[in-house]
């Protein structure tokens, strides 16, 4: 599906910033991260959204599931190798055939009076550069992901304004970590030490800059895509840390 | 209505006056102009860059000897305000870059501004020294102290004139009072007290005291994953010394009056435009970002910039902007590119005209963009080397944004996104306007016709 391939060209994009905003003169900038992380965020729930087709319910709801149906497969994705990206598109087609024709057509028409409105101006059309015509079309077979897919887009983006529990929440904090050592004279930047984020995505990740992957680490000069590139392919194996990440993230 | 018809109500006529900076096109990084602010009176404008110096020019006396110079201006004074940092403890370095001056209504003699980088603050006395004292008793001409045995006569200083000499020196640093970076101060209408926002805090500080200063806004949740939204601006109300506004990475502005409460968390005013669903979009939280935020001289308007547009709003009215203008419009389709280029974090600022009847900001491809608050008319013009012939009227220029591309008209896809104007300065009482593109600054005035 386009969407997803730009969902996940957008998360690798944005992993890049972060990435490099660490080594950019004059220190993290709080506000620019915190702008990234939204979108990231974002890109990351269209992107998951393939995964869950089917669950067209509002958008707390959604996570809801996200978060359960994730730990239950805990067990299937715990170490990254090859085999997992096979399973999890296996995983995923599964869930589409189970799902696909059980779609709700509810729960579609809850949500197409307003998709293909807005199915246009951000599945696509324009930010995306997929084809506005085919996110409009309806009554194709193939259309209802989509439509979903878009409809989880503006809900997630919706998200943002709503009030969440905090462990949802995917906001800036270079050094989540860093908050709990403040020191009461001088008080720390919370964006100083990004040693800390590296360790907090290097155990969240188990890929993107950790041990095991001294390659990740050397390559400082990497363009935005390109080291986004690897941190993603290398979270796209390990869903379940990916959640712990955020969290912590 | 070629040239202008924007700018107060009649019909004026932007025209090229000077331009100041490196024609090289190698831009040097240090070179490039990060703030502009015109003074008071208007018979000084200051520039800061992000080398960390600072260049005032001073306007020169309309004279008869010299009627075609027509209040030129010509640099008064250049001095190295801030200096790279090191902060060893965090190992972080700190940028020299001036992110803001703010000049202080003069009192005297010497005039006085404020100018900040990530960090700190420093207030300048730029004085003129014209006069020198000579015929010391105790040194000699070099100033090296003479031998005391061999000083036989007492003999008196007396005041020579010398060559003009412009002097800057650092009267006081506020220093060590914000952990985040400092994108804004703004000095009080008491011309006692100033503030100075960063992105989770604002701080109140008396112009004298430098070891101190109330922390008047703290937006910092205990727990940092929990962070929402930073501060992007602030600024005293121009009038009301108690009451300040400050906008928000999430489009909103919060009017704040100190006599409310010693911290001011609890906004007495919240203004926020509800979210059209139909421009819904993956960065719509981006742009909706605002950059900039200016009071009206009046006082009863304030002003902001996300992204897109410019609103005007009425200070008694929270719930909608009285006024939007957009002012590239034509972008909303690209954001995708212009996340990926950086381009979408842009900070453009905008500015007021001293009757208030008109606004300006700035655009890429070195447009800036006008807009009559009264007629609703508006304008883009190009800031450029080929367009600087002395009081060359400026012509209005046109983004082609579909169809058939008219002549003179410019595609959106040949805009240049690296020359982008983000500060701009109009004189607080007449129709002169600075405009900072990259490294080189660029004076407009209008043609009297």
């Amino acid at each position: 599906m386009e969407y997803k391939v730009e969902a996940h060209r957008i998360m690798s994009i944005s992993l890049g910033k972060i990435y490099n905003s660490r080594v950019q003169r004059g220190g993290i900038k709080l506000h620019k991260n915190l702008l990234v992380s939204l979108v990231l965020r974002s890109a990351r729930q269209v992107y998951l959204s393939d995964y869950y087709a089917g669950v067209c319910l509002n958008a707390q709801h959604i996570e809801a599931k996200e978060w359960e149906l994730m730990d239950a497969d805990r067990e299937k994705l715990i170490p990254a190798s090859e085999r997992h990206v096979g399973a999890e598109d296996g995983r995923a087609s599964r869930l589409q055939e189970k799902d696909g024709d059980s779609l709700d057509p509810s729960d579609v028409a809850v949500t197409s009076p307003v998709s293909p409105a807005i199915s246009e101006t951000q599945c696509g059309s324009s930010d995306c550069e997929t084809d506005a015509d085919a996110a409009v079309t309806e009554g194709d077979s193939r259309q209802p992901p989509k439509d979903h897919a878009c409809s989880h887009r503006k809900r997630s983006a919706e998200e943002t304004g709503v009030s969440e529990t905090p462990v949802k929440r995917t906001k800036v904090t270079p050094n989540a970590i860093v908050a709990n050592n403040e020191i009461e004279e001088g008080e720390e930047m919370d964006t100083s030490n990004v040693s800390n984020l590296i360790t907090i995505f290097g155990s969240g990740f188990s890929g993107l800059l950790s041990k095991d992957s001294a390659k990740s680490e050397s390559e400082t000069d990497d363009s935005d895509s390109g080291s986004g590139q690897i941190c993603c392919e290398q979270m796209l194996k390990n869903l379940n840390p990916w959640t712990t990440a955020i969290v912590a993230f | 209505f070629a040239g202008g018809g924007v700018g107060g109500g009649n019909d004026f006529q932007w025209c090229f006056s000077q331009v100041k900076g490196a024609i090289d096109e190698d831009v040097a990084e240090a070179d490039i102009i990060s703030t502009v602010e015109f003074n008071y009176s208007g018979e000084l404008l200051a520039t800061g860059d992000k080398g960390g110096r600072v260049v005032i020019f001073q306007r020169e006396q309309e004279s008869k000897n010299r009627p075609l110079s027509r209040g030129e201006y010509n640099v008064y004074s250049t001095f190295q305000s801030h200096e790279p940092e090191f902060d060893y403890l965090k190992s972080l370095e700190i940028e020299e870059k001036i992110n803001k001056i703010r000049w202080l209504p003069q009192q005297n003699a010497a005039h006085f501004l404020l100018s900040t980088n990530d960090k700190t603050i420093k207030l300048w006395k730029i004085s003129e020294r014209d006069k020198r004292a000579e015929g010391y008793n105790l040194k000699d001409e070099d100033g090296r102290l003479r031998d005391p045995f061999r000083i036989t006569t007492l003999r008196v200083p007396v005041l020579m004139p010398m060559d003009l000499m412009v002097e800057a020196s650092p009267r006081r640093i506020f220093a060590n009072a914000h952990t985040y970076h400092i994108n804004s101060i703004s000095v009080n209408s008491d011309h006692e007290t100033y503030l100075s926002a960063d992105d989770l805090r604002i701080n109140l500080w008396h112009l004298e005291i430098t070891d101190r200063s109330f922390n008047i806004v703290d937006i910092k949740p205990a727990n940092m994953e929990e962070l929402t939204e930073v501060i992007t601006a602030a600024e005293c109300h121009p009038h009301q010394c108690n009451v300040f506004v400050y906008s928000s990475s999430k489009g909103t502005i919060r009017l704040c009056d100190m006599r409310a409460a010693a911290l001011c968390d609890r906004h007495s005013k919240f203004f926020e435009e509800p979210e059209d669903p139909s421009s819904r979009s993956f960065f719509s939280e981006i742009i909706s970002s605002i950059s900039d935020v200016k009071f009206s001289h009046s006082g009863r308007y304030m002003m902001t910039r996300d992204y897109l547009s410019v609103k005007v709003w009425d200070l008694n009215m929270e719930n909608r902007p009285v006024e939007t203008y957009q002012v590239h419009e034509y972008l909303r389709s690209k954001l995708c590119s212009l996340y990926e280029n950086d381009c979408i974090f842009d900070k453009f600022e905008c500015c007021w005209n001293g009757s208030d009847s008109a606004i300006m900001t700035g655009s890429y491809n070195n447009f800036f963009r006008m807009f009559d608050r009264n007629t609703r008319r508006d304008i883009t013009l190009e800031a450029s080397r080929e367009n600087s012939k002395p009081r060359a009227m400026l012509k209005p220029r046109k983004v082609c944004t579909g169809g058939k591309r008219k002549k003179d008209e410019i595609s959106v896809d040949s805009l240049d996104f690296n020359k982008k104007i983000l500060h701009t300065a109009w004189h607080p009482k007449e129709n002169v306007i600075a405009v900072a593109a990259t490294n080189n600054l660029y004076i407009f005035q209008d043609k009297i016709n």
